[in-house]
Parts: structure tokens; C-alpha cells; sequence
């Protein structure tokens, strides 16, 4: 390699980073380092400012990028020296520097070469004159000196302190800043700097407090937080600072407010207890009486807490350790706080309740004593309260400081064990005595309660009586208390309280609570009674949510179904025992969808309790009977419910146990063999819930066929050809269950399926020939009776969605086919309405449920809807008059496949159709446009071509929305369109200038005056938002 | 601000409105609460087994007193940056509804507030925009809590005069102010 010459060329075109090949030269020892600065030589020594820049920062780049070993010591020493004395020299500096600091990191570097390099910088650098990035380099090379020659730099003694305060005295970059901070604590912790004290303290409490607020954009993302914090660091480095520091704090405070007083706050709370007891203590009243102006005065929470801090760290400076007898300041204060607790209705009370709880978290020695000055003052007060409406408050701050006692002694490894401390063991009975009175007193129950499970959970303190008696204080409250807001706090503890104790709440609560569920339910007349059993339910579902007490909940709740389901009561009767069931069941099915989220393990060993058994009484009620009432269990709401309950746990389980009960479930729905999927034994002769012939109360079974296999994992083994089973459900769907319910779970179930098992072999010919036979059998045979049709159609459209969703070209064709039969829309009118109108299904993707198990592949609704739209743009482009409208509907009915943002890039077409939809007849079509419009005004600032066809078309948007807002004539209207057309039209005033406009705001106005009057509350809401947005409008 | 405030300590209270409605339950919702409506949707044709239970549906929710203080409640004091609820200016207990007409007590914080007409007013502007034109809004001042009590009734029941106020457009301004907030309706703004 011809060092030389590469070296002359870089130079010379001005290229000064290494070639690749010579650095690898460099690192392969191939190439010296020598050659290179021989070759270097005369660029070096030039006396010539730029060209011996040029060579230096050329030797520095390399320097950087070549390995460590690859210099030897005699090779350092020279580089060193020769870089050291090109320190004084202004342009030199910066490559010299940086080839120092590789250098400096070097093993071959030696404590001589750093004390001598520091030296010359410190001789010949006047920093003031340099830019900042050039200080920072200097910072950098003195940072790699300390981390690695710190010992020689001690040995320098005072000369290094001496010379390190004159040069970074001054600095004001914030970058700087937080590499000098890092430095200053290094030096201030381990050298000795007791004969600067002042100098050192000049250098860090200069900056205190910081004022600093990043730019905006801010590319080094310092934060003032991020200075505050190092420099906080500093301060408290060490205890020589005290004399200066701390009658500088109560300078400031003085001054300091806002950000800069909570500074302040934290900075003391940090250097307190370096600076030792004797130090503060000097201080230590002129410290408090400035602190606690803070805490009763400071309205801000952070610069409160920041107080609080403050005093608690006085605290712990002050008492450090048990032997230190909390006499002086801490009576004191506790005296002064006491004082103020005389009158508990005043906000200062609250502040000097907070005041002691500080205390008591800070050590050992105050702690207890302030639990035994206060508490007997609290127990006095609260026994012989001035005014009654006193108590609540002092119990307020009773219960606060027994939760500050439990979060200092509860964790498990806390520096502060209750053992040690026993503060409360002289205040056992009066503690009980209070707390037991509260639980009973109104207005006093939520601070008991509170009081209690802070007390529960301190180790050692109570033992299992203790626990139970308030246990059922507190249950008490839970069963019988009227106001909701109290009985949800103490409910709230006692749930905190079960985590502990769960085998006090399981032999003392629940008892309680189930037996204050009625056999049956309420007459309808009894609203309290239902109010009653709701509150009880909610309230065990929040105690069963726990792993130890969730089987009783089961237990419990299937054995009041049971009881009820035994009942055949009628006429009203039956509705409130239906509602009572429903809202059993529910409890159950809340808490196993909480659980489940909070991935609780005990779930699904209750599949084969729950699951069984609520079949059974599904299965037993859809049975055929002679006389008695309708049974609770055809209700389709509670149905409907049971299939959620088994969807959701189903789909727990793993694909074996799934393939297990599947078998069972299949013999049930194929060949009527009830027994092996109810509890117990059940009587069934019938035959398959799915046969000709079967009862409505049978067909509606299909809900728990539906919701399994919806809950099928793909791999899951079946019991069945997939085909076969499919042909079934389609024969079925469009032949046999007819009734609306039993289409919803039918078609979703069609859905589910071929989503899920459309690559089964033989799957895919068979899906071909099925919806051909569907199509052109049903659906466009004019002769078939018209429901048949529908459902069919149905059938197919449900089948489009399974497949669309994985992006099989199968949905596309059929797709194609739907879009293709609206040009019959005056020949075949009820089926081609129903065709536009379907394409809805498909919109539907996954479903609004977010538990949803069908697949859906990335960007489906993307590929859907550019395959779609062109169609349907051309079909209406060939269409005339009202055979448009089908066009439109279909479009509307697509358009909540896509996000607002994909419609912008062709909203030039788009757009018209969409006002045009505005004017549909049909209230569900309608919302669906609106709401796609709303999205897309609230993000049509993004981008100039939508802003300004937003505002070319903005008076048609805002009369089409009109229609919408109020009850038009020949116009369906439901709450949802009208509420989504007023959200809609609130955000108008914010996308659309009001120059656009300005002409209809009284129209406006006018029409949203008539929609406050809307008989739907949750309108007139909107409409109140959306009437005082346009009062604004400017 | 330079003018001395007329109560420069007002007692600042918590929320005490319930945070469940105590609306009165009626017709399907006496029974069934609001979950169990997501099974209803597909049984508009057939009604099987539903009973007595849809006879709630369609039916219209009358504007009560509870949605009058609703809109009221988050409207900001003129004096200090809290809400009317918060110093107890408006309370539940004190409107009433019946028909088409609304009576408004309003609680002035002290006895000689000198707001008390321009939250008048700023209560009189929002009923006027967000409630339906058929009511007819009375807005008082309760009985025994403002020395001129008389005097300011008239003032804000006094169409002409309260026509000519909201054509101030410094008063309008101050208006716009207090209401600026009265969309929160008792909820903490969204973050």
C-alpha cells in the first residue's frame, strides 16, 4: 500500500476521513501507524494554519477508527506528546482534542500522560473563547481522565481542584451542564475538597434552581428535569456544603414559586440527611416554619408532596436512628399540628393531618412517637367532638395515618418492621373501639373501613378474631347500606381486604351475601328488591373475582339458576324470574370475562361444571310440555347469554379438550344425543334440535352449537367432514331456522366456520359448487318463495364475508356477482334492496366484539373495497333515475369497511356519492355515510386536495346532514343516525372555514333549536354540544 | 385584575350531585338494564318468549331537572376559575321542571355579590341555546341569599333587558367566557 500517496490525495482533494483500505490496513498491521505520520510529516509541521489543520484532524480521524491494540507504548507517548502541544494553538485544539480523548482511553496511557495532558490543557485552554462543542470536548477528556486516572489527578491535590473550578466555572450550555454535574459528584465524593469548600459550592449552587426550558424541537431532548435531578445530586454529595447551603435555601424561599419552589422542596428532601443531624438541626425550626407555609398554604398537589418530602427527610436527618429521642423540633411540630387538627372542618386540618403522616413514614425514633401523641388526641376528640360533623374528618385523618402505618410496615423486606416499632399495641382496644363504632355510624363507614384494612394488613397486628369482627362490619355495610357511593368504597376495601384474608371473607361474607339472594325473584312491582339483589350481585362479583373465592361464586350461582329454572311462574311473574336469571347469569359471565383478561388460570377448570349444567337447563327447557307456563330458559336473552358464556369458555380450552367436546356436542346436534352434553341425565327422544320438524323452543339451540364452534381453534380436531357439516348449516339456515334469532347464530356460525376451515382438503371445490348452487338455485330463482331467497342470499353473503376476510379470490367473484344482479333493480326489486343493503355483511369484517376469533388477513378490507368501488362507481355512472339508489345503497352499506383516511386519495368521486347517500331513505345507510364523513372532517386539515373539496362541497354536506339531524318526512330516522349526524355536524366548525358558510349558520341554529327537543336524551345531548359549537362558529 | 373581588374566599365544595342517576326507572328499564338489549336486536319479527318486557322501547325521555342542572352545573364562576356546581351556585334540588316552564333558583355566595346578575345571565344565555324554544326559563335568585334579591330577579326576567345586555359585546364576551366551560357537564375534560 502507498501510504504516502493516499495520504497526499486525501489532503489534497480535502478529504480528510481515512480511506477504508488504509484503516483496515491500519488494523490488520499491515500498515504502522509510524508510515502514516512519517507520511503526514510536512503537513504536520506546516506552518501553515490550514494545511497542518488539514493533517492533524486527517491523524485524529484515523487515530479514532483504529483498534486499541494496535498502538504500542512508545507509539502513545509520541501522539500524546505531539497532540499536547498542539493545545495551544486556537485551531489545533479541536483534532487534538480528539485524538486525545481516543488516546486517553488507551491501557498504554499512562497516570503521567493524563496529569501532564490536564496540565497543558488547563495552561493553555482559555474555554471562554472556544465554542461549545469544543468545551464539551474538554469536558470529555477530563470525564475519561477521572473514570480512569483518578488516582493520579488526587495526587495532584489541591492543584487539580484548583485548576478544575477555573475551567468549568462559567459554563451555561445545558449538554455541558449534565456532563459537569456527573463530574462535579465524582469529585465532590471522592476527593478531598474541605480546603474548597467555597469554590466548590460556588461552581454548583450557581446554577441552583434551574430555570432552564428546553427550545421547542429540541434535537439533545435535555430536559429541565434531567439538569434538576444531577444538579440535585451534587448538592447533596456532600456534608461540607451544609453551613453554606442551607441558609441559602431559606434565602430562596423567599423568592421561589411554581416549578422553582418544588425544586427547592426536593433539592432539601436530598440534601438533608447528607448533611448530617448537627448541621440541620442548627437550622432546623427557620427550615420548618418555611416549609410548613407550603404545606398549609400551597395549593399545587406536586409542590404539597414536594413539601411533604421535605419535612420527612428533615425528619430522618434530623432522628436518624432509634437512639435519637424525638425531643426539640419534632414535639414541636407535632404540638403545632395537633393544635391545628382542633378544628377539623378547616382545610388546614387535612394539611396537618398530612404533616404528621410525613413524620410518621420518616424513622424509626419519630414514627411511634407520633402515633403516641396523636392518637390520643384523635381518640379524645373523636369521643367527645365539639360538633358531630367533626368526627368524620378526625377519623379522616386517624384512618390516614394507620394507612401510612401499613405502607411502612407491610411490604415484605421494609427497612421498619412492626415488630420492632409496636406503636399501636397500647391503642389495640381503642382503635377497635373506634373503628367498630365507625363501621356503624353513617358518614363514618367509608374512613373505617379504609382504617381497617390498613390495620389488617400491618403483620402482627391482628390476629383472626380481630379480622372477622370487622370483616363483618364491613359486610354489613355491603348488604345493607341505601347509599351506593359509601357502599362501593367499603365494598373497594373489603375486596383489598379479601386479598389477605380470603378465608374470613369466604366463612363470613359470602355466606352473608348469597343468602340475601331471593329464591326467586321480586315482583315486578318491587323495584327495591331488585335494586337489592343487583347491589348483591355486583357486590359478590367483586369479591369472586379473587382465585381463592371464585368456586363459590359458581357453586352458588348455578345452584340459584337451578332453583329458579324449577319455578314456572307466568305472565309477569316469568319476565321478572327471566330478568333475575339473566342478571345471575351475567354476574357469573362478568366475572369470567374479568378473569379471564387478568389471564386467571382457575377459569377453565369450570368448564365442566358451568358449561354442563346451564346446557342442561337450556336443554331441559326446550323440551316439549304439557301445560305450565313457558320455562324461564326459552328466554332468548338468557340464550343469547349462555352463548356467550360458552364462547367464552370454549375457547380457553385446548385444541384436545375442544376436539373432546366437540364429539359430544356434535352427537347432540347430529343425532340427538342430549346426554352427553347436559349434567346428570336428561330425558331426550326427540331426536337432533336441527331435524325437520323440530319446535322453535329446539331450533334456538343452535346457540350453543354457534357459539362452540366459533370458539374452535383452527387446528382443533372435528369429529365430521367440514363439508358435509356445511351443507348441513346451509340447508338448514335457508330451509329450516327461520326465526331471526336463529339466523343470527346460523350465519355467524357459517361465517366462523368457512373462515376458519376454508384449507381443509376438499373444502375449497365443495365451497365453489355450494354458493353456485346457492346463487343460481335460490337466490335468482324467481320461483322460489321470497324468504327462501332472502336467506339465501344471506347464506351467500355470510360465506363472502368468511372468505373475504382471508382474501380468497372466491369472495371476489362472488363479490362481483352481488354488484352485478343491482342492475335488475326494476325487475327483481326485494331481492336486489336486500343484495345493496348486504354488502353490509361483509362490511362487518370481525365483528364489533372485540373477542372475535375469525381470521382476518393484513389489508382484506383494503383489497375489498378497491375491488368493489369501481364497480359500484361504474353500475351507478350506467344507471338511471331511481335505480341509482341501489348503487348508493350499496355503497353506503360498504363504506365501514374502510377508514376515513383511505376514501382521501380518490375523495374527488368519492365525495359526491357520499352527499348523495346523505338523501337515502334508509336510517341505518345513512349513519354509515355519516359517520365515514365525520372521520373524514376531522382529518381533512391533513391535506390540501381534501380541505378544499371539503370546502367546495361544504353547503351540500351541511344540508344533507341536516336532513338527517331531524324527523324528514319519508325518511327513516332511528336515534343512532341522528346523534352520528349531530356529532358529525360539530365537526363542521372546526374542518370547514366559516366563510364557506356563513350563509346557513342561522339555518342551523334554527334546526338544531327543533333537535334539543329530541325525545332520545342521549340527542339531545349531542345536540347541545353541536348547538353551542356552531354558537362559536366565526 | 384590578377591581377588588366580591368574595375573594369562596367555600369550594366536592361534587355532591350522586354519580348514578336518580332518575326514576321506567316501563322495560324497571326490569332489564342496558346489556340485555344487545340480544334484542335481530327479534324485531318474532317476539316469542319477550312478554310485556318491549313496551319501554320508543318511549320519550322527558327533559327533567336533572338535565337542566346537567347543562348548568360546568359553567365557570365569572370570579374564580371553578364551576358553579363547585360553589354550590346551582344545585339539583333547586330547579324544577314541570311542562314546558323551568325555574332556576340560583345561590349567590354571598349576600352582596355583585355577579349574581351576570351569572344570571350567563345561566339565562345557555338555557336559551340548549334547551327547546317551547320552554319558558324563569331564573331567581333563592330567597334570602342576596340583599338585592328583588332587584335582580327583574333584571334577568326582563326580556328587554336581557336583549340588551347580549348586545354589550364586552358583556357577550364575559358570557362566552363563563360558558367556554359549560360543555364539560360534569365531567373531567378529556385528556
Amino acid at each position: 500500500m502507498d501510504v504516502p500517496r493516499i495520504v497526499k490525495t486525501q489532503i489534497t482533494i480535502g478529504e480528510l476521513d481515512p480511506p477504508a483500505d488504509l484503516i483496515s490496513g491500519v488494523n490488520d498491521g499491515k500498515v504502522q501507524l509510524l508510515e502514516v505520520v512519517k507520511a503526514l510529516g510536512e503537513y504536520l509541521t506546516s506552518v501553515e494554519d490550514g494545511v497542518r489543520l488539514k493533517g492533524l484532524t486527517f491523524l485524529s480521524n484515523l487515530l479514532k477508527s483504529t483498534t486499541p491494540s494496535k498502538f504500542n507504548r512508545p507509539a502513545t507517548v509520541t501522539l500524546t506528546r505531539f497532540f499536547t502541544s498542539g493545545v495551544d494553538d486556537f485551531d489545533s485544539l479541536p483534532p487534538s482534542l480528539s485524538a486525545l480523548l481516543v488516546l486517553s482511553k488507551l491501557p498504554t496511557f499512562d497516570d503521567d500522560a493524563a496529569v501532564e495532558v490536564y496540565r497543558a490543557i488547563c495552561e493553555n485552554v482559555n474555554m471562554k473563547a472556544y465554542t461549545q462543542v469544543v468545551r464539551n470536548q474538554v469536558y470529555q477528556l477530563f470525564d475519561s481522565f477521572l473514570a480512569s486516572h483518578r488516582n493520579a489527578l488526587k495526587s495532584m491535590g489541591a492543584d487539580f481542584l484548583n485548576s478544575y473550578t477555573k475551567m468549568v466555572d462559567g459554563e451555561k450550555d445545558p449538554r455541558n451542564l449534565m456532563l459537569l454535574f456527573a463530574m462535579d459528584r465524582v469529585i465532590l465524593l471522592e476527593f478531598d475538597i474541605s480546603q474548597l469548600v467555597e469554590d466548590f459550592f460556588d461552581i454548583t449552587f450557581c446554577y441552583f434552581p434551574i430555570s432552564f426550558r428546553p427550545p421547542p424541537n429540541d434535537p439533545y431532548g435535555i430536559t429541565a428535569d434531567d439538569l434538576k435531578a444531577s444538579l440535585r445530586l451534587c448538592m447533596s454529595a456532600t456534608p461540607l456544603f451544609a453551613k453554606m447551603a442551607l441558609p441559602l435555601f431559606l434565602e430562596k424561599f423567599a423568592t421561589a414559586v411554581g416549578p422553582a419552589m418544588k425544586d427547592l422542596m426536593l433539592t432539601m428532601a436530598a440534601c438533608f440527611p447528607t448533611y448530617g443531624a448537627a448541621a440541620v438541626s442548627e437550622r432546623g425550626t427557620e427550615l420548618w416554619e418555611a416549609i410548613k407555609t407550603e404545606i398549609l398554604y400551597q395549593s399545587d398537589a406536586g409542590i404539597e408532596a414536594a413539601s411533604l418530602s421535605a419535612l420527612e427527610s428533615l425528619m430522618r436527618a434530623m432522628y436518624p436512628t432509634p437512639r435519637d429521642s424525638p425531643t426539640g423540633l419534632a414535639q414541636d411540630i407535632i404540638k403545632e399540628c395537633l393544635k391545628l387538627l382542633e378544628d377539623p372542618e378547616k382545610s388546614q386540618s387535612l394539611a396537618a393531618t398530612k404533616a404528621l403522616v410525613a413524620m410518621f413514614k420518616s424513622t424509626a425514633s419519630v414514627g411511634p412517637f407520633v402515633v403516641s401523641q396523636t392518637l390520643p388526641h384523635l381518640f379524645r376528640q373523636f369521643n367527645h367532638p365539639t360538633n358531630p360533623s367533626h368526627r368524620a374528618p378526625i377519623l379522616w385523618s386517624l384512618t390516614s395515618l394507620l394507612i401510612a402505618a401499613s405502607k411502612v410496615y407491610a411490604p415484605p423486606g421494609s427497612p421498619r418492621q412492626y415488630s420492632h416499632e409496636r406503636p399501636f399495641e397500647q391503642y389495640r382496644e381503642a382503635l377497635m373501639d373506634t373503628l367498630r363504632e365507625g363501621l356503624r355510624t353513617n358518614g363514618l363507614k367509608e374512613p373505617a373501613a379504609r382504617g381497617c384494612v390498613a390495620l389488617s394488613e400491618i403483620p402482627g397486628l391482628w390476629s383472626r378474631t380481630e379480622v372477622e369482627e370487622v370483616v363483618r362490619g364491613m359486610g354489613d355495610i355491603v348488604l345493607n347500606e341505601r347509599n351506593a357511593d359509601v357502599r362501593k368504597a367499603v365494598l373497594k376495601s373489603l375486596t383489598t381486604l379479601a386479598q389477605n384474608f380470603p378465608a374470613s371473607i369466604e366463612s363470613t361474607t359470602l355466606p352473608l351475601l348469597f343468602h340475601a339472594l331471593p329464591d326467586s325473584s321480586p315482583p315486578m312491582a318491587d323495584a327495591s328488591g331488585r335494586d337489592k339483589y343487583r347491589s348483591v350481585l355486583s357486590s359478590v362479583a367483586e369479591l369472586c373475582f379473587l382465585p381463592a373465592l371464585f368456586e363459590i361464586l359458581v357453586i352458588r350461582t348455578l345452584n340459584k339458576l337451578d332453583v329458579i329454572a324449577s319455578l314456572s311462574p307466568e305472565g309477569e311473574q316469568r319476565e321478572c324470574e327471566v330478568a333475575y336469571s339473566f342478571d345471575i347469569l351475567n354476574t357469573l359471565h362478568g366475572v369470567i370475562v374479568k378473569k379471564l383478561e387478568a389471564k386467571h388460570a382457575d377459569v377453565v377448570k369450570h368448564f365442566d361444571t358451568v358449561i354442563p349444567r346451564l346446557t342442561g337447563l337450556a336443554v331441559e327447557a326446550s323440551k316439549g310440555r304439557v301445560g305450565g307456563g313457558v320455562p324461564v330458559w326459552r328466554d332468548k336473552r338468557l340464550l343469547g347469554l349462555l352463548g356467550k358464556v360458552v364462547d367464552r369458555l370454549v375457547w380457553e380450552l385446548p385444541a384436545e379438550r375442544q376436539a373432546k367436546y366437540l364429539i359430544s356436542l356434535h352427537g347432540a346436534f347430529d343425532r340427538g344425543e342430549m346426554g352427553g352434553i347436559v349434567a346428570g341425565s336428561v330425558q331426550w327422544t326427540a331426536g337432533s334440535p336441527l331435524r325437520t320438524g323440530a319446535p322453535p323452543s329446539e331450533q334456538n339451540l343452535i346457540v350453543l352449537y354457534s357459539s362452540a364452534i366459533q370458539a374452535l381453534k383452527p387446528d382443533t380436531a372435528l369429529p365430521f367432514a367440514p363439508a358435509d357439516l356445511l351443507a348441513k348449516l346451509i340447508n338448514w339456515t335457508i330451509h329450516l331456522g327461520t326465526a331471526a334469532f336463529q339466523q343470527h347464530y346460523a350465519l355467524e356460525l357459517i361465517t366462523a366456520f368457512v373462515n376458519k376451515r376454508y384449507t381443509f382438503p376438499g373444502m375449497e371445490e365443495a365451497l365453489t359448487s355450494m354458493m353456485e348452487r346457492v346463487w343460481v338455485g335460490d337466490v335468482q330463482d324467481l320461483e322460489k318463495e321470497e324468504g327462501v331467497r332472502r336467506r339465501a342470499l344471506a347464506v351467500f353473503l355470510h360465506i363472502t364475508r368468511g372468505l373475504a376476510l382471508v382474501r380468497h379470490s372466491l369472495a371476489y367473484t362472488s363479490v362481483e356477482r352481488v354488484v352485478d344482479v343491482l342492475k335488475l333493480a326494476s325487475y327483481d326489486p326485494v331481492i336486489v334492496g336486500e343484495a345493496a343493503r348486504g354488502l353490509g355483511v361483509i362490511a362487518k369484517g370481525k365483528g364489533e366484539d372485540k373477542s372475535s376469533h375469525l381470521t382476518a388477513k393484513l389489508l382484506w378490507a383494503q383489497k375489498m373495497w378497491n375491488f368493489a368501488l369501481p364497480k359500484l362507481m361504474e353500475g351507478d355512472a350506467d344507471a338511471k333515475g331511481r335505480e341509482r339508489l341501489v348503487y348508493l345503497s350499496a355503497f353506503a352499506s360498504l363504506l365501514p369497511l374502510v377508514p376515513a383516511s383511505l376514501l382521501a386519495s380518490d375523495l374527488s368521486n368519492i365525495l359526491p356519492l357520499m352527499i348523495r347517500t346523505l338523501s337515502l331513505p334508509s336510517a341505518a345507510e345513512r349513519a354509515h355515510a355519516i359517520t365515514s364523513l365525520e372521520s373524514l372532517l376531522e382529518t381533512s386539515n391533513a391535506s390540501l386536495a381534501v380541505d378544499s373539496l371539503v370546502h367546495r362541497y361544504a353547503e351540500t354536506i351541511v344540508e344533507g346532514l341536516l336532513k338527517s339531524v331531524g324527523e324528514v318526512p319519508e325518511m327513516g330516522s332511528s336515534a343512532v343516525v341522528r346523534g352520528n349526524a349531530l356529532r358529525c355536524l360539530a365537526a363542521v366548525p372546526d374542518a370547514i372555514r366559516h366563510e364557506a358558510l356563513s350563509s346557513l349558520k342561522p339555518v342551523v341554529l334554527r334546526d338544531l333549536g327543533r333537535a334539543l327537543d329530541d325525545p332520545v336524551r342521549s340527542v339531545r345531548w349531542e345536540a347541545v354540544e353541536c348547538r353551542a359549537r356552531w354558537y362559536k362558529y366565526k | 385584575m384590578s377591581r377588588q373581588l366580591d368574595n375573594d374566599n369562596p367555600t369550594i365544595f366536592a361534587p355532591t350531585a350522586p354519580a348514578t342517576s336518580a332518575r326514576r326507572k321506567t316501563g322495560k328499564a324497571l326490569l332489564w338494564d342496558d346489556r340485555a338489549d344487545e340480544f334484542l336486536d335481530y327479534d324485531e319479527e318474532d317476539r316469542e318468549g319477550m312478554g310485556e318486557a318491549d313496551v319501554g322501547r320508543g318511549e320519550r325521555e322527558e327533559i327533567d331537572a336533572e338535565e337542566v342542572f346537567d347543562l348548568l352545573r360546568s359553567i365557570t364562576d365569572p370570579e374564580h376559575p371553578v364551576s358553579l356546581e363547585q360553589l354550590r351556585v346551582v344545585n339539583p334540588d333547586d330547579i324544577f321542571v314541570s311542562g314546558n316552564r323551568v325555574l332556576v333558583y340560583l345561590t349567590p355566595t354571598i349576600p352582596h355579590c355583585s355577579m349574581s346578575t351576570l351569572i344570571g345571565l350567563s345561566l339565562r344565555v345557555r338555557l336559551m341555546r340548549a334547551l327547546p324554544p317551547r320552554f319558558r326559563v324563569d331564573i331567581r335568585i333563592k330567597e334570602g341569599t342576596h340583599q338585592s334579591e328583588h332587584a335582580v330577579n327583574k333584571q334577568l326576567n326582563d326580556k328587554e333587558r336581557v336583549q340588551a345586555a347580549l348586545e354589550n359585546q364586552h358583556l357577550l364576551q364575559v358570557v362566552e367566557g363563563c360558558l367556554a366551560t359549560a360543555g364539560k357537564r360534569g365531567r373531567e375534560p378529556a385528556a
